[in-house]
């Protein structure tokens, strides 16, 4: 597979993964391995001061994968920024992925605070993956600042529906000038492959593998996915048609 | 009696019984060091910097760290 080259770096891999959500840290490692992901993604949260000792990352191999800390539990773009800082100072690297949902029920990230936040962490010298609904005005717009990806939405976040945003991603894909992954919502590994299909760089999978019964075997199956995918988008796949086209040759039928 | 505000909750101290520096903190609460990043009065403290780290009475600690996310 060609090579996905966000900011400076370059990676083989165009699953992304989610650390959340996972039944226990060795599965999660076992997992992220399956996925042959390069970047996953995680949360900054207040230590439980009552069980200090819990360390859901420890089996995390922080010299292979690249962690992406993210702005989860922002609501503004003030938050975000406080949380970017704050991550920064915990990895020493300057990339995040940047969220700002201030509705908890969908989970749908705010348009203005996340630009707000963007504008303010690339002037601050942050690598910034901004999570945005599937929006391709907005994507220019974070692009114009200096984000590094944009990272749109298929359906909410864990909910499993799969792309339903497909006509805005196929714009967003179409126009933009930075790698698009396409975040959240994706169910399954066929979702993986159709935003792969349509051109999107990279897709960011966390709950459908962690919540899988068989989280090991779900990575897998989306690695292969976004590598059917990937292969299939540069094979230069040939668009729908309403009527057949026969596959056979239309002469020497033996009924002459 | 001091008080530090620490991840919201309030810790009473007798006088004189309240952690001299950051890092001292950590140890009272078995939080490792390495694990952790802290932001005093909102201004982050970078680990290195924990044991210079003087706390007085009044303070609000943010302890954060990393945990599984999407």
């Amino acid at each position: 597979m060609d090579k996905l080259t966000i900011a400076d770096r370059e990676f083989d891999s165009r699953l992304l993964v989610g650390t959340g959500k996972f039944s226990a840290p060795q599965v999660m490692a076992r997992a992220v391995a399956a996925s042959g992901a390069e970047i996953v993604t995680v949360a900054l949260r207040r230590v439980d001061i009552d069980n200090p000792s819990d360390d859901t990352l420890r089996e995390i191999d922080r010299e292979k994968l690249l962690l992406l800390p993210n702005t989860s539990g922002a609501r503004s773009a003030d938050e975000a920024v406080r949380l970017s800082r704050l991550a920064r100072a915990a990895t020493g690297i300057d990339w995040v992925k940047l969220e700002v949902t201030p509705d908890p029920y969908y989970l749908l990230p705010d348009p203005v605070e996340t630009l707000a936040a963007a504008e303010t962490l690339v002037k601050e010298g942050f690598v910034v993956l901004p999570y945005i609904n599937a929006d391709p005005v907005l994507a220019k717009r974070l692009t114009d600042v200096g984000t590094a990806t944009v990272m749109p939405l298929g359906s909410p976040i864990g909910s499993n529906q799969g792309l339903k945003t497909r006509a805005a991603l196929e714009i967003i894909i179409e126009q933009s000038n930075v790698p698009v992954v396409v975040d959240a919502g994706l169910g399954l590994p066929s979702h993986a492959a159709e935003a792969m299909e349509l051109g999107a760089d990279a897709v960011l999978v966390n709950t459908a593998i962690a919540t899988a019964a068989d989280p090991v075997e779900m990575a897998s199956a989306f690695k292969l996915a976004v590598e059917a995918g990937r292969r299939a988008y540069r094979s230069g796949p040939r668009a729908a048609k309403r009527s057949a086209e026969a596959s056979s040759p239309l002469t020497g039928f033996l009924r002459e | 009696m001091d008080v530090l505000r620490v991840n919201g909750s309030e810790r009473r101290y007798d006088p004189g019984e309240m952690p001299g520096t950051l890092s001292d903190l950590l140890q009272e609460l078995s939080v490792e060091a390495a694990t952790v990043v802290a932001e005093v009065d909102g201004v982050i403290i970078r680990r290195e910097e924990f044991g210079r780290t003087p706390l007085t009475g009044g303070q609000s600690i943010e302890l954060v760290k990393f945990m599984g996310g999407g």
